[in-house]
């Protein structure tokens, strides 16, 4: 089943130097449960792409339906690049969040937020304030927070970016793990090409500015799936290597446009 | 899972050596003010120091004692303080209601902004005579005039706060569908709140100045009265026992602001 359709989705910005187009003519289909990974270049518009989805940012023109199944569940939750943590609520009160919003009652958001305090493994931190935090387990919280309010659709916007290579792996694999619980459809921005292929069922590389769809590559690894063994199987690194010469051109070719678009002086 | 090496921050146990250096600053602390009196005392006794300008600290002490023992310093330093009270009520909670608005609406800033510019650097001590003319001499004029400080720096303090919430946080609430309500409640006010007390305290500053200026020019009580009246008397121990109440309320309600912003910001790191 379709769960997100995108036809002709064009986003522009205006400037102080002139419009300037962040996504041009995207089409796309998401399916239902699927992990779907968006691979490219800095500056793609890959976030423009997904605040879209996630309500944050109209679109200039084309068309954006998200299936739904359930009218009482929000569309969407995101997991933001930065630091989204309320500062001001404890771990417990901002994974309940979402919940909260939607006016559940107080008995069920506290079962549903014990049982993701359990799953991302911070039961013991439920009445910390973010500040006493690691930069991992705060990232844990606002993953926990956007599972517990049951979306439609997650988004993830390179979650894990700003973490340490190690803390990375580990997240990545919680990941896999409580989303193979329920298989939710998932859209996850990345610019790691090994975070892609490990994550994804299927990825979607970009070209450079603006972002269009440059090619739609299937993962065939099945799951679950052992991330550790995959990087050794020979497959693995064909396919990094696949991927890589897709984003290479549109690496370089966003190199030169910045390079061009540099005027002395300004 | 994996928070073995995960662990809540403030565990770390202070080394000995730091301990004791912070015993030492605060034993400096502690000491150094009473040198100084103690000095202060030393030189009027030699007269050094003259005596009709610096009384010695001991005659103060005594002038002190007898004020409060005749009832007439509690009288005073309760008329102030209450006027100050009242004048923090009225110009704090609708400077607190209209900040979070203009922080968060485009519309409320466009409308009032330039008006709150444009009044806030009149001084407040040249708007007394209009004050009294229209509150009267009683009371009233002293709390208006406070509220009118107050009401400036709790405003921009508190828009100024909203302002500068991470958009990142408003993004949550939206993307989790929050109504407006929902949005000044969950996310604007606790996120202004550090700064809402910053303006607080600038606002007892404010305060203070205002209530003495103002019960110095036209008053039957309160502590600016005092200090004045005995300035006309040429009561100079009287004087120094105004400025030592003045220093001791300001000193007590600071550390009062401190208690209440820590009960309502448990979240902040603190030293």
């Amino acid at each position: 089943m379709d769960k997100i359709v995108l036809s002709g989705l064009t986003k522009v910005f205006p400037t102080g130097y002139g419009p300037v187009a962040a996504l041009s003519s995207v089409n796309l289909v998401v399916r239902e449960g699927e992990f779907f990974v968006l691979l490219g270049p800095s500056g793609c518009g890959k976030t423009t792409l997904v605040r879209i989805m996630a309500g944050l940012e109209r679109r200039t023109s084309g068309e954006m339906t998200i299936a739904r199944t359930d009218a009482g569940k929000p569309l969407t939750a995101m997991v933001f690049q930065e630091d989204s943590v309320f500062p001001w609520m404890t771990v417990e009160e901002n994974i309940g969040y979402g919940l909260w919003i939607q006016g559940v009652p107080r008995p069920v958001i506290a079962r549903t937020v014990s049982l993701y305090l359990e799953k991302v493994g911070l039961t013991r931190f439920a009445r910390a304030y973010p500040f006493q935090l690691s930069g991992g387990m705060k990232k844990r919280t606002s993953v926990a927070r956007a599972f517990a309010a049951d979306p439609e659709v997650l988004l993830m916007d390179e979650p894990f970016g700003e973490l340490d290579e190690q803390t990375r792996v580990l997240l990545q694999a919680e990941l896999v793990k409580i989303w193979d619980e329920n298989r939710k459809t998932v859209v996850f921005i990345t610019h790691s090409i090994d975070e892609a292929v490990v994550l994804a069922d299927r990825i979607l590389v970009m070209t450079a500015a603006p972002g269009r769809v440059k090619a739609v590559v299937e993962v065939p690894f099945p799951r679950p799936r052992q991330a550790y063994e995959m990087r050794a199987d020979p497959a693995y690194g064909r396919l990094i290597h696949h991927l890589w010469g897709l984003l290479r051109e549109e690496v370089l070719k966003a190199k030169a446009e910045e390079a061009a678009a540099y005027v002395p002086g300004i | 899972m994996s928070q073995a090496s995960e662990r809540l921050v403030p565990r770390t146990p202070i080394p000995p050596s730091t301990r004791r250096v912070a015993v030492g600053e605060q034993l400096i602390a502690m000491v150094s003010p009473l040198l100084l009196i103690a000095l202060w005392e030393g030189l009027v006794r030699i007269r050094i120091l003259d005596a009709r300008f610096f009384p010695a600290p001991s005659s103060i002490v005594g002038t002190f004692a007898g004020l409060i023992a005749s009832g007439e310093l509690l009288l005073h330093a309760g008329a102030s303080l209450k006027r100050v009270l009242l004048g923090f009520l009225v110009g704090g909670v609708p400077a607190l209601t209209l900040g979070l608005a203009m922080g968060l609406s485009r519309w409320a800033r466009a409308a009032l902004n330039p008006i709150i510019s444009a009044t806030y650097p009149i001084p407040k001590s040249a708007i007394l005579p209009l004050v009294m003319l229209i509150f009267g001499l009683g009371d009233a004029s002293k709390v208006v005039l406070v509220a009118i400080g107050v009401f400036y720096l709790v405003l921009i303090n508190t828009m100024a706060g909203v302002l500068n919430i991470q958009p990142i946080f408003l993004d949550v609430g939206r993307n989790f569908g929050a109504s407006r309500l929902q949005v000044f409640r969950t996310i604007a006010l606790p996120g202004a709140l550090p700064m809402i007390f910053a303006g607080l305290r600038l606002g007892l500053g404010i305060g203070l100045i205002l209530i003495v200026i103002a019960e110095i020019v036209g008053a039957r009580s309160g502590i600016g009265y005092m200090i004045w009246q005995a300035w006309t008397i040429f009561q100079v121990e009287r004087m120094y026992v105004g400025l030592v109440v003045i220093a001791i309320l300001g000193w007590l309600a600071a550390l009062i602001l401190d208690a209440v912003e820590r009960a309502l910001i448990p979240w902040s790191p603190r030293r």
